[in-house]
C-alpha cells in the first residue's frame, strides 16, 4: 500500500487512542443521529403530529382506565374489612339480654369471636364518620340498636341464615357477599384494563413500526447510498430508531398531558363528590414514578416499533 | 490491489455478465474498462465494491479476498472503495458540504477534522467556494465534480468510476478524466468504466476491453 495514503488515514496507532477514537466516534454517530432524526419529524409537523396524536390517545385511555379502577378499588377499601357479619339486635335490647347472646354464639364452632357495639358507641362512630354530626344533635334520644359483630370461622352462609333466624335479631348484614361480588368486578375490570392497555401498546407499536417503514420507503435512495458509501446497517437504522423513540416518547408525554387535562376537568365534581362523602376518599392522579414510568414505556414501544421495521427493510437489497 | 482470477459472474435471469475474467491491477495503477453497453463493465465494478458476489472465481481488492467476506463485513470493504456513478447519486436535500461529508460522518470521523477534509476534497475538484449550495443548483459538470469529491474524501485506496462523463459534453468529459488522472499521481488505485474509447485513448493508461463478459484487449496506447 502506498505509504502517502496510509499516513493520512488518521487511524491513531496506540490501542487506547484508538478506543477514545472510536468511542469519541460513536458518540458523534448518535448525536448526529439523535438530533438529524428529531430535525426530520420537525420538517413534516402535520404529518407528525397526527401519527402523534393517535399514539398519545392509544396510550392515554388504558392509562386512564387504569386509574379510574385504581381509586375505585380504594373507595371499596374505605368501606371496611367487611368479612365479619353486622348482626343488628331488636331496638330496646337490653345490655345484658345482648351479652348473653353474645356469648351463647362465641360457643359455637363456626364463630371466631364476637363484639358488643352498644347503642352509646354506635352514635359515636356515627358522628365521627358520618357527615351528620350537626343533624344528631337534633336528636333527643339514640335511635340506634345494640349491635353484634360476628367474625365467622370458615363458610359464613349457615351462620347468616340462622342469625336471620334469632328473635333477638332485627337485620343481619353480610358485608363480603358484595364485597366478594364488587372485587370480583373490579378484578374483571382490571383484567379487561390490561388485556386494552396490551392491545393499545401493540397497536402503538404497529403504527410507529409502520410510520418508520413509510419513513424508509420514502428515503430508500438515500439509505441505498448511506450503504454504497459503506455505511454499517446499524448506521443507516440508528437515525430511524432514534425516530421511533422521538414518537414514543413525544406520545408518552403527549397522553400524560392528556391525563393530567382529564383530571383537572374531573377535579371539580370530585371534589364535590368528596365534600359530600366528609372526604371519607381521597381522588389520586399519576405519580411522578408513575409518569416516568409511562415515558419509559413509550419510548420503549417506539424504539421497538423502529427496530422491528428498521431492521427488516433495510436488510433488503444487500448482497448475502 | 485490484486482482480478478477467473471471475464469473451469472445472473439469476441466467445472463452471463462475465465469464472466467482475469487481470490484475496494481496499487497506485490507473486503468480504463471498455466495450460497449453489456459488455460487463458495470459488473466487473460491481464486484469490485461488493454490490454483487461473483458466480465463480476470486475478487481480492486491498488485498482481501472479498469471498472471504461475510455480509457484517461488506461495509467495511466499501469504505476501502470510492465510488462515482453516472447519474452522481447525490442526496439533492442536503448541501454540497453535507453530500461530501457523508463517507466521514460514516466513518465517524471527528468534526473539526471533517470540515477540513471536506474542504480539501471540493478544493482538489474546484467546488470550494460552491460547498453551501444545492446539488440541484449546480450544473451537470459540477455535480459530477461533487460525486468525485465524496468518493475521495476519506481517502479509499480504491477509487472506481462507471460511465462518469456519460452524461457530459466532451470538453467537460475530458476535464472530468483529467481529474481522475490526478488521483493516481497520489497513488490512489483507479478503475474506470467508459465506452468513449477515443477520449480513454487520449488518456494514455491501460485499457481493459470487454466484450460478453471476456477480456479481449489489454493494451496500453
Amino acid at each position: 500500500m502506498n505509504r502517502r495514503i496510509e499516513k493520512n488515514r488518521a487511524k491513531p496507532a496506540t490501542p487506547e487512542a484508538r478506543t477514545k477514537f472510536s468511542l469519541r466516534a460513536w458518540r458523534e454517530q448518535h448525536l448526529y443521529s439523535l438530533f438529524s432524526s428529531l430535525g426530520r419529524l420537525a420538517a413534516r409537523p402535520w404529518a407528525t403530529a397526527l401519527t402523534l396524536a393517535v399514539l398519545g390517545f392509544a396510550l392515554a385511555l388504558p392509562i386512564l382506565f387504569g386509574l379510574l379502577l385504581d381509586n375505585a378499588r380504594g373507595l371499596a377499601g374505605n368501606v371496611g374489612e367487611a368479612s365479619s357479619i353486622s348482626a343488628f339486635l331488636k331496638p330496646g335490647t337490653k345490655a345484658d339480654e345482648a351479652q348473653a347472646f353474645a356469648t351463647r354464639l362465641r360457643a359455637r364452632a363456626d364463630v371466631a369471636g364476637v363484639g358488643v357495639k352498644t347503642p352509646e358507641q354506635g352514635l359515636d362512630e356515627f358522628r365521627e364518620r358520618s357527615g351528620f354530626a350537626e343533624a344528631l344533635k337534633v336528636l333527643h334520644y339514640n335511635p340506634l340498636p345494640p349491635v353484634l359483630i360476628v367474625e365467622p370461622r370458615g363458610d359464613a352462609e349457615a351462620l347468616v341464615a340462622q342469625l336471620r333466624g334469632e328473635a333477638l335479631v332485627d337485620q343481619v348484614q353480610y358485608d363480603a357477599q358484595w364485597r366478594q361480588r364488587l372485587n370480583a368486578i373490579l378484578g374483571l375490570a382490571q383484567r379487561g384494563a390490561q388485556v386494552l392497555a396490551g392491545l393499545l401498546a401493540l397497536a402503538a407499536l404497529l403504527v410507529i413500526g409502520n410510520t418508520v417503514r413509510l419513513d424508509i420507503a420514502g428515503r430508500s435512495e438515500e439509505i441505498a447510498v448511506m450503504q454504497l458509501l459503506g455505511a454499517e446497517a446499524g448506521f443507516v437504522r440508528r437515525p430511524f430508531l432514534y425516530s421511533g423513540f422521538w414518537y414514543g416518547t413525544f406520545a408518552g408525554m403527549l397522553s400524560l398531558m392528556l391525563i393530567v387535562i382529564v383530571q383537572f376537568i374531573l377535579a371539580a365534581p370530585l371534589a364535590r363528590l368528596a365534600a359530600v362523602y366528609d372526604h371519607a376518599f381521597v381522588v389520586h392522579g399519576l405519580g411522578v414514578v408513575q409518569m416516568l414510568a409511562v415515558l419509559a414505556a413509550a419510548a420503549a414501544i417506539g424504539w421497538l416499533g423502529a427496530f422491528l421495521a428498521a431492521s427488516r427493510h433495510i436488510a433488503l437489497g444487500q448482497p448475502r | 490491489m485490484i486482482r480478478f482470477d477467473r471471475v464469473g459472474k451469472r445472473y439469476p435471469n441466467g445472463h452471463d455478465a462475465l465469464g472466467e475474467l482475469s487481470f490484475e491491477l496494481g496499487a497506485g495503477e490507473m486503468a480504463f474498462v471498455t466495450g460497449h453497453s453489456g459488455a460487463g463493465k458495470s459488473t466487473l465494478l460491481r464486484l469490485v465494491a461488493l454490490l454483487e458476489r461473483p458466480t465463480r472465481g476470486q475478487v481480492t481488492v486491498n488485498g482481501r479476498n472479498l469471498s472471504a467476506v461475510r455480509r457484517r463485513g461488506i461495509a467495511r470493504v466499501r469504505r476501502g472503495v470510492g465510488m462515482v456513478f453516472q447519474d452522481h447519486r447525490l442526496l439533492l436535500d442536503r448541501s454540497v458540504f453535507d453530500n461530501v461529508a457523508l463517507p466521514l460522518v460514516i466513518a465517524g470521523t471527528p468534526r473539526e477534522e471533517m470540515a477540513k477534509r471536506v474542504r480539501a476534497a471540493l478544493d482538489k475538484v474546484g467546488l470550494l467556494d460552491r460547498e453551501k449550495s444545492a446539488p440541484s443548483m449546480l450544473s451537470a459538470g459540477e455535480q459530477q465534480r461533487v460525486g468525485i469529491a465524496r468518493a475521495i474524501v476519506a481517502k479509499p485506496p480504491v477509487l472506481i468510476a462507471d460511465e462518469p462523463t456519460g452524461n457530459l459534453d466532451p470538453q467537460l468529459a475530458a476535464e472530468i478524466m483529467a481529474l481522475f488522472g490526478e488521483f493516481e499521481q497520489v497513488g490512489t488505485t483507479v478503475l474506470v468504466a467508459s465506452h468513449d474509447l477515443p477520449l480513454v485513448k487520449r488518456m494514455g493508461k491501460r485499457v481493459l476491453v470487454l466484450d460478453h463478459g471476456k477480456l479481449i484487449d489489454d493494451f496500453r496506447p
